[in-house]
């Protein structure tokens, strides 16, 4: 589903932010991604969705190389990558259906929705997304209105109207409670499991990553620490990950 | 302290307050200098608002009572000075917008289009409404067509800076999340900046239709139609009691246009529960 192989990313000052990344996530696998701060983590899932142009290496979703498209042919090949981040990034004041059909937009090109209508089968279509991430009661209101965790479902159902295969999050609980928090990956952990998305998070909480990751990956200074299944994951390993930063 | 140590402290202190004291000196004396050589420039001679009192209080003898008699003759200028105002804020808002976005640094598709579309936005506020009337009338004649013309033309310098700055002051993570989405430019125009900039842009466009209000007034002057080209002919024919009558109807109008434009940006600016 999606493999990334030796990918690298050097800034324009010289730092390295990922060296040599290999990565396979199979559909139906979530696998959460660990590490310091500055570690490469966001880079990582930036470089995958191709908000920045990796140095070199490879990104395959199917059987495209993301790395080597640009311009349209990038944003269509994109199209199954769906992207949720730690802050929903809805539009305030849109309401929560707006955004969620806005989701399915790359998959239209006409003067409609050029002008800013949305097709009214994706207006039908948002109802649906919006019952499986339980805001369907919702759908008229502001999104600017809605409290974190609410926001975050909606920034989910909009990744689901874009019908993808590849779900990137990027912190998606950093800034919610551990109610909210756990509300939001137990859904993620859905979506993978029932949806069969292959699911790329960026966590945080090393908790949450035991009680919903299939595998996990720990990032340090850019490079894997680790790569193992969750259940074979030791504790201390986690540990050494934040240990070389504080040190 | 002792007041041996202290002394030279002292003495420092009281030369760092009198140099203070005379560059403050100075600094007002070239104050006072560039008022006096600007009225020099001007030619300001206060005697002649003396000595002009007296045909001041004649005309103003002369336009009392506002003939109210008159006032059907009235009604299709003040007609027509909305209409220009309304035109011109409507046209510059339309030629404005894509400028705008040109202009903006975040969205801008290209370094050389920023550049052009702020020469643009730069050279239409540089040229007074009053130029561009002028260039217009030549061009289309006499009426109010080219002051419309004039006042959409001028409204792209304001109407162009202030969108191409609220575009760049605006969250942009919205518009990264639609972008990734696989929404194309236009769609990520018209679904993400356009709506979360709505109200500023509207509120921007009220505040610049107040102002056009204003401004078509005095286009009047160089033939482009409204009160204020019923103003200059009455006030050619001496009839000033006209004039007081046109200029209550101006008032009335540059009042209640300003009262309009600040109630609905206020309204604007509260919004509101639901979305669209």
């Amino acid at each position: 589903m999606l493999r990334i192989s030796g990918l690298t990313m050097r800034y324009p000052d010289g730092k390295i932010a990922l060296a040599n990344f290999d990565l396979s996530v199979e559909a139906g696998e979530l696998v959460v991604v660990l590490g310091g701060n500055g570690s490469g983590k966001t880079t990582l899932l930036r470089c995958i969705s191709r908000m920045l142009s990796p140095t070199t290496g490879e990104i395959w979703l199917n059987d495209t190389n993301l790395a080597a498209l640009s311009g349209d042919r990038l944003r269509q090949a994109r199209l199954p990558l769906a992207m949720i981040w730690q802050h929903a990034s809805l539009v305030r004041r849109r309401s929560v259906l707006s955004n969620v059909a806005s989701g399915a937009l790359g998959r239209y090109g006409g003067l409609w929705t050029a002008l800013g209508g949305l097709p009214a089968v994706e207006r039908r279509a948002a109802y649906d997304h919006l019952s499986a991430v339980g805001l369907v009661a919702l759908a008229g209101q502001r999104a600017g209105t809605l409290s974190g965790g609410q926001a975050q479902r909606v920034a989910i159902a909009r990744a689901l109207a874009q019908r993808p295969q590849v779900l990137l999050a990027d912190e998606p609980v950093a800034s919610l409670d551990p109610e909210a928090a756990d509300d939001i990956m137990r859904l993620v952990r859905h979506l993978a499991t029932h949806e069969h998305l292959a699911v790329v998070c960026v966590l945080h909480q090393v908790e949450l990553a035991y009680a919903y990751a299939d595998r996990v990956v720990g990032i340090r200074d850019g490079r894997i620490a680790f790569d193992r299944p969750c259940s074979e994951l030791p504790r201390d390993a986690v540990r050494q990950l934040y240990l070389s930063e504080a040190a | 302290m002792n007041i041996d140590a202290a002394g030279p402290q002292l003495a420092e202190r009281s030369w760092a307050e009198a140099l203070s004291l005379a560059l403050r000196l100075v600094l007002a004396l070239a104050l006072v200098a560039i008022v006096v050589q600007a009225a020099i420039v001007v030619h300001a001679r206060p005697q002649d608002l003396i000595t002009g009192a007296y045909g001041m209080a004649d005309i103003i003898r002369r336009a009392m009572p506002p003939d109210f008699a008159k006032i059907d003759m009235v009604w299709w200028p003040a007609l027509e000075t909305i209409d220009l105002a309304i035109f011109g804020t409507v046209g510059g808002v339309v030629m404005a917008l894509p400028l705008a976005i040109l202009a903006a640094v975040n969205v801008t598709p290209s370094r050389y289009l920023y550049y052009a579309a702020r020469s643009v936005i730069g050279f239409a506020r540089a040229v007074p409404d009053l130029v561009w009337a002028l260039l217009f009338v030549t061009a289309v004649g006499l009426g109010p067509f080219p002051g419309a013309l004039a006042l959409s033309v001028h409204s792209i310098g304001m109407l162009g800076r202030l969108f191409a700055e609220t575009i760049e002051h605006m969250d942009m993570a919205p518009v990264d999340a639609l972008t990734l989405t696989g929404a194309r430019r236009v769609q990520v125009f018209t679904h993400g900046i356009i709506p979360s900039i709505l109200p500023s842009l509207l509120g921007i466009a009220l505040y610049r239709f107040d102002e056009n209000i204003r401004s078509s007034l005095v286009l009047g002057f160089v033939g482009a139609g409204g009160i204020g080209f019923e103003l200059l002919s009455a006030m050619s024919l001496f009839q000033y009691q006209l004039v007081s009558l046109l200029l209550i109807v101006t008032f009335v109008m540059v009042i209640a246009a300003e009262r309009l434009s600040a109630r609905l940006r206020s309204r604007l600016g509260r919004g509101k529960h639901h979305g669209f």
